[in-house]
């Protein structure tokens, strides 16, 4: 694993400041070491259906993991990652009765064998059209194999392409590419991109640090690189900054089985291979690697600093009042950064106040067109009854879609929001700014489906008694006047009127239902948007509220850390006035030692950092978490 | 059952009426002449589709010649139509100004159409006259596709096919194309919906899966597949409510078959009896199979002969003809045993599923070609009616409406289309056979009857009694709905009308 020679240097570090008693220093260093353990690089693979994305993924693990059919196959996201045996698992959330806010015991877990995977995935594609099972779908399927390309942490996730980007699925595709690491989007080599595919690309690359198009069958089409130079033109006319490999799978098959090394550069697979451990693993260990040496040195510099100071003070007594002097001032220092962090404080507060109002309107703005059209259609349409499965199928995907992008700009927001607050600690140097993991768990998922109620089913039942009482209000009404001019009750102009009337009755009833289903069908309708809006509206509100919280401990733990350490240092200062002679000379000794265990640390930790030559490479490319290395801002 | 020429005929004698009424409105009058001479002229059939769903060379293998240029990037870039001429001929019409005529070129046998210098935006259409027995029966109208990456020629097929602004639309039949199903081909297909007439979109379209030889990524047996998934886009409702039915072809596959030289089959020949495993690695990729020294890819080079026998250009002119899949089928084929060309022209045809489609769009378009053309027609009347002013336009409406009432062919579009859209709530078998007694998959009394092509009409008359007996109790079924029971009498109807235009012995 690449991690390991961090998690190595951190277990050193924190080996080191044992001595010094400074549980925060600690604390800071386990957390940065979890980070490290917890770290895997997600890797979506999209595409519209039946481009190879199954396949791609199978030649990338060099297995058949998953599965690959003629015709539409994945219906369910597939996670492939590293496990030191073959292990597969479907994982369906269960609904726990409306409490959507308990994650524990929803999650249901079936493991089995790779070879059933498919049969139970593809099963689920001719069941689940229907949609009406009791059971809840499969939410995604995790298959973990031992292969050395992805023990580097690198997770796989093969995509369904069921119903094209622009349906539910994409929404849902949309709503995981902020948690993604790297993006491939699989076209094939048939024909260039189309319109709902670059509309993709040009959301992914502004949420997703890394989006590479892969071009594969290019073993089946002659004109592949015609293909693909159109493919490029349509990338740099659209101003989409991304790679594009050609890849062909059935030769990686071939290569594979014949072990036959030119075909299988042929195949295109060790380039994307290479992409993916050098760009993408290599970009993640390399934030990987600064953030350990930022955490690490910036231990190591606080202890040293005070070391340095009680060297000062115990070498040279007569110079204390200088030593305590200067610590005064870094005290001072470190007041007005308290100071300062009001005032982060503040901004992170009227940021994330903000961006809630926003993101608030923006879901009620596009949730609020939805309806209108939808209310639009239903007054055109006549009988909703009719349209209603093509209605609710329409109004739940423009639904999902918005839910998606109104998710991604938020993310986006919160994303600027961070460096705001983060240019308030750029003075002090480097500030690594926290990685935020903005994931949703499908707030849709908790929505109640749109049902259009049948109140008033109107059969043979209800239309004989409406048109009787019709038909009986008529009869009698002429017959009486009949009576008068000495006519029976029942003559025939009477009867003709009752029939005119039961006739008039009917019609008129039918009218009214349909008026009423239309009002019932608009009030479905806004009721399913109420409830999305409620349950996306309290997902978005959380996921800024974990944001907020998650800045807030981040930059109070820094302040905090850095009052400390002043203030041991200012301590330990003024103590040394105090001290007896033989103290002082025996610290003197110590501290040079103890000082040079700590460079010895800081060396090791350097030694992470790529040298300037070969970062160039990586470097060039614009990193994750965008501000990184903030530059000093004078506030 | 009525013989469409009455139709055609009262259709004839409306549209002279209003031709009269209108002869102050030139463009009005025009537009009617136009209709008029449209019911002479072969029925129009509008190619439509994604991008790159093949619609040029699906185009090509129907007519059997290359005729519309293909290329693999995005190529038909304007409304082209192909009718029957005498002699070859190319005329443009602009958007503004007169229709200029450009010249004819071909290029290793394909039309090469130069703009000479106008950009396609600016064009209208580009009429082919070409001399070809299948364009005798219908007009072919190749379209730009939709979702295009470039917006500008994807708005240029929605408005040809289904113009915003309620003008009218010119073709009278679609083929609509499609690899997979996508969101956009189902949006497309329901915008094509009819509006006024008879509200009958399914009856004048056929879906093809099309490019079906790549279902397998080029295996052998790619075809198989791709008729199991046509098979099950014709089983679902969305689509049932939108096309009449759904028939995978491969479109390259058919062409080349038909326009088989004695070349190819000879290199093909060479190809299929040169080592098993050096062809095969030769058909790997389409690199492979284009590699200059071949000697690459297998280290064997005792076969010298074999491999020198193709030179790079047939390679290449083979596989742009072929396809990949082509060349594997084709070799198979020969190795199986296919040895003369015209064997393995027809085996090609046959397997690309050309002969489906045909006989599809023989059964429900050409058949049916005076009915679709009468629909369009008064399709185009009532729309000049109900935005005109003319006092005169009353007795016309008055006419119009008797005809669309009177014609019990178009009382049976009506049906079909609304039976597909499940409005019509029959049993299940009740309502496939009425489907097909209604003419769903084709007007011929034996298909309607479901007996075989060569039933003698004793037996027709037999069956058609049967059918009319058992309907005509469905009629009076008290249990049945409304539109059930309406449905269940114009099947009687067409019943009667084959019982009364049977031949008699």
């Amino acid at each position: 694993m690449p991690s390991s020679t961090q998690i190595e240097a951190i277990d050193l570090a924190l080996e080191t400041i044992v001595r010094y008693n400074r549980p925060d220093l600690n604390s800071r260093l386990r957390q940065a070491r979890a980070r490290l353990q917890n770290g895997y690089i997600r890797v979506l693979v999209v595409g519209e259906f039946k481009q190879g994305k199954s396949l791609l993924v199978n030649g990338l693990v060099r297995a058949p993991v998953c599965p690959v059919y003629d015709d539409v196959a994945t219906s369910v996201p597939t996670v492939v990652h590293y496990a030191d045996a073959p292990v597969a698992a479907l994982v369906r959330i269960l609904d726990s009765g409306g409490d959507p806010s308990s994650t524990e015991g929803r999650v249901e877990r079936v493991e089995l064998p790779i070879s059933e995977l498919a049969q139970h995935i593809s099963d689920q594609h001719i069941s689940g059209n229907g949609s009406s099972n009791t059971t809840p779908r499969w939410h995604h399927a995790e298959v973990g194999i031992p292969r050395a390309e992805l023990a580097g942490g690198l997770e796989l996730v093969d995509t369904p392409g069921v119903g094209g980007l622009n349906s539910v699925h994409g929404a849902a595709t949309m709503t995981a590419l902020p948690s993604a690491d790297a993006v491939l989007l699989v076209s094939d080599a048939s024909q260039e991109y189309t319109a709902p595919e670059l509309d993709f690309l040009r959301q992914a690359v502004k949420v997703c640090p890394n989006v590479a198009c892969i071009l594969t069958k290019t073993d089946l089409y002659p004109e592949w690189r015609r293909i693909a130079e159109l493919d490029r033109g349509h990338l740099a006319a659209a101003g989409i900054d991304a790679e594009l490999l050609a890849v062909s799978s059935t030769l990686r098959v071939h290569a594979i089985r014949s072990s036959d090394a030119d075909l299988d550069a042929e195949s295109g697979f060790p380039a994307l291979m290479s992409y993916l451990t050098d760009r993408v693993v290599g970009q993640a260990d390399l934030l990987a690697c600064r953030s350990t040496a930022h955490d690490v040195l910036a231990v190591t510099g606080q202890l040293a600093g005070n070391l340095r100071s009680e060297y000062a003070a115990h070498s040279d007594p007569q110079a204390v009042g200088e030593v305590i002097k200067q610590l005064s001032q870094a005290q001072q220092h470190a007041e007005a950064l308290k100071e300062r962090s009001a005032r982060w404080q503040h901004t992170l507060n009227d940021g994330v106040g903000d961006l809630n109002a926003d993101i608030d309107y923006d879901l009620r703005d596009r949730m609020r067109e939805i309806v209108r059209e939808a209310e639009e259609e239903l007054d055109n349409g006549g009988d909703p009854k009719k349209v209603w499965e093509q209605l609710s199928g329409w109004v739940e995907q423009e639904v999902n879609s918005a839910a998606a992008a109104n998710f991604l700009w938020a993310t986006q927001r919160a994303r600027w929001l961070t460096g705001q607050v983060g240019d308030h600690f750029s003075v002090e140097g480097a500030e690594i700014l926290p990685k935020l993991r903005t994931e949703t768990d499908d707030a849709l998922n908790y929505v109640r489906a749109m049902q259009l109620r049948d109140s008033e089913p109107f059969g043979i039942m209800q239309k004989g008694l409406t048109g009787l009482r019709g038909s009986y209000v008529g009869v009698l009404m002429f017959g009486m006047l009949g009576t008068v001019v000495g006519l029976p009750l029942i003559n025939p102009f009477s009867v003709g009127a009752g029939l005119l009337l039961g006739g008039k009755g009917l019609t008129d009833e039918r009218r009214r239902i349909v008026a009423r289903r239309q009002s019932e069908a608009k009030t479905a309708v806004r009721r399913y948007v109420d409830d999305v809006i409620f349950q996306v509206g309290k997902e978005s509100r959380d996921m800024l509220r974990r944001v907020q919280r998650d800045l807030r401990d981040h930059f109070t733990e820094r302040a905090e850390e850095l009052n400390l350490s002043l203030k041991t240092s200012l301590q330990t200062a003024e103590n040394s006035v105090r001290t007896s002679k033989s103290q002082r000379e025996r610290r003197l000794v110590e501290i040079p030692s103890e000082l040079k265990h700590l460079e010895a640390l800081e060396r090791k930790v350097q030694n992470l950092l790529p040298q300037p030559g070969s970062a160039e490479s990586v470097a060039a490319t614009p990193l994750p978490e965008a501000p990184l290395h903030l530059t000093a801002s004078t506030r | 059952m009525t013989s469409p020429t009455n139709l055609s005929v009262a259709v004839r004698g409306v549209l002279r009426r209003a031709v009269d009424v209108f002869r102050d409105e030139p463009e009005i009058a025009k537009l009617l002449h136009q209709q008029l001479d449209r019911l002479d002229e072969p029925l129009r059939v509008a190619i439509a589709g994604k991008v790159k769903a093949g619609k040029s060379t699906l185009l090509n293998a129907l007519v059997g010649e290359d005729i519309a240029p293909t290329d693999a990037g995005e190529c038909t870039r304007v409304v082209t139509w192909y009718q029957d001429g005498r002699t070859p001929k190319v005329v443009m019409y602009p958007r503004s100004g007169p229709p200029t005529s450009l010249p004819v070129h071909r290029r290793d046998g394909a039309l090469a159409i130069d703009l000479q210098g106008t950009a396609p935006e600016q064009l209208d259409r580009l009429v082919v006259d070409w001399p070809s027995q299948s364009l005798r029966t219908a007009t072919l109208i190749d379209t730009p596709g939709i979702a295009s990456a470039s917006t500008e020629i994807a708005r240029r097929t929605w408005a040809f096919l289904a113009p915003e602004d309620d003008s009218l639309t010119e073709a009278d039949a679609v083929i609509y194309l499609m690899r997979h199903l996508h969101s956009a081909d189902a949006q497309f297909l329901e915008s094509f919906q009819d509006q006024t007439v008879a509200r009958a979109s399914s009856v004048n379209t056929i879906a093809v899966l099309s490019r079906a030889d790549e279902v397998g990524g080029g295996r052998v047996d790619g075809m198989f597949s791709a008729k199991a998934i046509a098979r099950r886009y014709q089983a679902e409702p969305t689509l049932r409510s939108l096309c009449q039915t759904v028939i995978p072809v491969a479109g390259l596959l058919a062409l080349t078959g038909r326009t088989l030289r004695q070349a190819e089959f000879a290199a093909l020949k060479k190809l299929a009896h040169s080592p098993r495993e050096h062809a095969d690695a030769m058909l790997l990729s389409v690199d492979h199979f284009l590699a200059p020294d071949h000697s690459a890819g297998s280290s064997d080079s005792e076969t010298p002969t074999s491999q020198n026998a193709l030179s790079r250009e047939i390679r290449h002119s083979l596989l742009e003809r072929f396809g990949l899949f082509g060349i594997r089928l084709s070799t198979t084929l020969i190795r199986q045993g296919t040895d003369t060309p015209s064997g393995l022209a027809a085996e090609l045809v046959r397997r690309s599923g050309m002969n489906e489609l045909a006989e599809v769009l023989h059964t429900l378009f050409t058949q049916r070609s005076d009915l679709l053309k009468a629909r369009s027609a008064l399709r185009a009347l009532e729309h000049v009616l109900s935005s005109s002013t003319n006092a005169a336009t009353k007795d016309l409406g008055g006419d119009v409406e008797r005809i669309l009432g009177g014609a019990h062919e178009l009382t049976e579009l009506r049906l079909l289309s609304a039976m597909r859209s499940d409005e019509v709530d029959l049993p299940r078998a009740e309502h496939a056979e009425a489907e097909r007694l209604l003419g769903g998959s084709g007007v011929a009394p034996a298909v309607r009857l479901s007996l075989s092509a060569d039933a003698n009409p004793a037996q027709l008359q037999q069956a058609a009694l049967e059918a009319l007996g058992r309907w005509q109790r469905h009629a009076e079924n008290p249990l049945f709905s409304r539109v059930a029971a309406e449905a269940c009498r114009a099947v009687v109807r067409s019943c009667e009308g084959m019982l009364t235009n049977l031949p008699r012995e």
